[in-house]
C-alpha cells in the first residue's frame, strides 16, 4: 500500500492506494474521494479488538464512533482521498512495530488494517492535558494517518521536551510524560499564559502541531454570536 | 541566539536557538515547546502602570514572559491565529503594532502602549496600540499573509487589516468617502497613511471570518 501526502502546508489530504487484498481503515466522514471499484464498509473495530464499546471509548478520544474501511472488491487497484476535518498538514508514520503510537486530541486520520487501534485512558492527568483525556493507541506494523492543526513538527526526544497544552499531536510509547508548570511556581506560570505544560522523557519521537485551535478559538470566539442554548 | 521562522505564510512561528544565559521575550502563553530546562519569569514591560493600560484597553496580556537559558537550549514560539510572521530589526527606531500583533523581542526592547485616539475607539482595533523601541530584534504576527507597503504620500487602507507601521508616517482614521460609502461600502473606517515609511498590511481579518462563519454555526 502507498500513501501520498497530497498539497502542502494548511490543506494537505491524503491519497491512499489501495492493492487488490489490501484494506485501510479511518475515522468516519474522512474520506472524501474514492475510485469506483472501492467498498466501504463501517465497524466499531479495527482489526481485532473492537465492538461497541471500544465505539464509546473513542468518542472519549474526541474520535468518532464508527471506523470506515476501504477495501477494492474486483480485484482491482483502487485509490481513497482522505482529508481531516481542520486545516493543517497530514503526516504518514511507517510504524515498524517495535513500538506503539498515541494519538492526542482527535489527530488519528487512519491506517492500514494490520495496525490495531485502540483507546487508552489517561487517568487525572489526562483531564488536565488539554486534550480529550482518552488517547488512541496504534500497534503493530504497517502505516498510520495523523492530522493536526498547523504545521506539525517532528522532535527526536532524547532526554527531555515540554510542549504546552493543545500542542501535541502524537508520540511513541517510549516516551512518558507527566504534568508540570512551565515556570518556576503556579502563579508565575498563569501569569505567564501557560499554566499546564507537558513534560516529556525518555528518548522517542513526537510530533507536535505549530498551532494551537483552543487559543485560535479564544480570538475567533468573542466575534462570533452567543451560542442560544 | 538564533532566530528561525518557518511556515509562513499559513501557520508561521518562530523557533529560537538560546545559548547559555541568553533570554528571549514573548508575548504570554504563546510557548508552544521549549527544553525543559529553560526558566519563565513574567516581566512587566514599562511597569505596572503601563502593562495596566494595555490590559484593559489593549487586549494585550498584562504581562509578556521572559525565558531565560542557562545552558543551551531551543524555544519555539506560534501565534495564536494562522498566518505569518515577521522579523525587523530595530537599530534605535521603532514600529507601531495593533492589538495582538506583538509576538516576540530580544530582551531589553521598551514595549510601550500608545494611545491611538478616540476615533482609534470606532476602527475595531482597539485604543492602545504598542508602541516597540529600542535596539533588538522584534517579532511580530499578521492574520493571513503580509503585505508590507512603501509609503509615499498617501495610502489608504481599511483598518482591520492594519498590523503595525513606521511612525515617520502620520496617519489620521476616517470615513471612505462620505457617509453612504461608510456605511454602504463595506469598508467602514479606513485609515490614511501620510508621509513616508512602512505599513505591514495582513490580508485577513478576524472580524470579517468570524462574520462569515456565523451563519455556519448552528447549535
Amino acid at each position: 500500500m502507498e500513501i501520498e501526502i497530497l498539497g502542502k502546508g494548511a490543506f494537505e489530504s491524503a491519497l491512499v492506494h489501495l492493492q487488490p487484498g489490501d484494506t485501510f481503515v479511518s475515522e468516519s466522514g474522512a474520506m472524501f474521494r474514492a475510485s469506483a471499484n472501492v467498498d466501504i464498509d463501517v465497524t466499531t473495530h479495527s482489526r481485532s479488538s473492537g465492538g461497541l464499546l471500544s465505539g464509546l471509548k473513542r468518542l472519549l478520544a474526541g474520535e468518532n464512533f464508527f471506523f470506515s474501511t476501504y477495501s477494492t472488491e474486483d480485484g482491482q487497484p483502487g485509490q481513497v482521498g482522505l482529508a481531516p476535518t481542520h486545516q493543517g498538514e497530514v503526516h504518514l508514520i511507517e510504524m515498524d512495530g517495535s513500538s506503539d503510537w498515541l494519538c492526542a486530541g482527535g489527530s488519528f486520520l487512519g491506517a492500514s488494517s494490520e495496525i490495531d487501534i485502540d483507546t487508552q485512558f489517561q487517568g487525572f492527568k489526562g483531564f488536565l492535558t488539554g486534550e480529550a483525556p482518552v488517547f488512541i493507541r496504534a500497534s503493530g506494523r504497517g502505516q498510520l494517518l495523523v492530522a493536526a492543526y498547523g504545521r506539525i513538527v517532528s522532535n527526536q526526544v532524547e532526554s527531555e521536551l515540554t510542549v504546552d497544552t493543545g500542542h501535541v499531536v502524537a508520540f511513541e510509547e517510549t516516551l512518558d510524560y507527566s504534568l508540570s508548570k512551565a515556570g518556576s511556581s503556579w502563579i508565575s506560570s498563569w501569569l505567564a499564559g501557560e499554566g499546564i505544560v507537558l513534560n516529556f522523557s525518555g528518548s522517542g519521537r513526537l510530533l507536535t502541531q505549530s498551532h494551537n485551535p483552543g487559543e485560535f478559538g479564544g480570538e475567533l470566539g468573542p466575534r462570533l454570536p452567543k451560542r442560544s442554548s | 541566539m538564533q532566530f528561525d521562522i518557518g511556515g509562513n505564510p499559513e501557520y508561521g512561528d518562530l523557533t529560537v536557538t538560546l545559548d547559555s544565559g541568553e533570554s528571549i521575550w514573548t508575548e504570554a502563553g504563546a510557548m508552544s515547546r521549549m527544553s525543559s530546562h529553560l526558566q519563565l519569569a513574567t516581566r512587566l514591560p514599562g511597569g505596572f502602570v503601563q502593562s495596566a493600560i494595555r490590559k484593559l484597553v489593549g487586549g494585550e496580556s498584562l504581562f509578556i514572559s521572559e525565558y531565560t537559558a542557562e545552558s543551551p537550549g531551543t524555544i519555539s514560539i506560534s501565534p495564536a491565529s494562522p498566518g505569518c510572521v515577521l522579523e525587523r530589526e530595530l537599530r534605535g527606531d521603532s514600529l507601531w503594532l495593533t492589538a495582538g500583533a506583538f509576538l516576540a523581542c530580544t530582551p531589553g526592547l521598551s514595549l510601550d502602549p500608545r494611545f491611538g485616539g478616540l476615533r482609534s475607539f470606532f476602527s475595531g482595533e482597539g485604543v492602545v496600540l504598542m508602541e516597540a523601541s529600542g535596539e533588538g530584534s522584534l517579532f511580530f504576527n499578521a492574520f493571513g499573509g503580509v503585505v508590507e507597503k512603501s509609503v509615499e504620500g498617501s495610502l489608504i487602507v481599511d483598518t482591520g487589516h492594519v498590523v503595525g507601521w513606521e511612525p515617520t508616517l502620520e496617519y489620521r482614521i476616517k470615513g471612505m468617502g462620505g457617509l453612504k460609502q461608510t456605511l454602504f461600502s463595506g469598508e467602514g473606517l479606513v485609515m490614511e497613511f501620510m508621509g513616508r515609511g512602512n505599513v505591514w498590511l495582513q490580508t485577513r481579518h478576524v472580524a470579517a471570518v468570524a462574520g462569515w462563519l456565523t451563519p455556519y454555526c448552528s447549535g
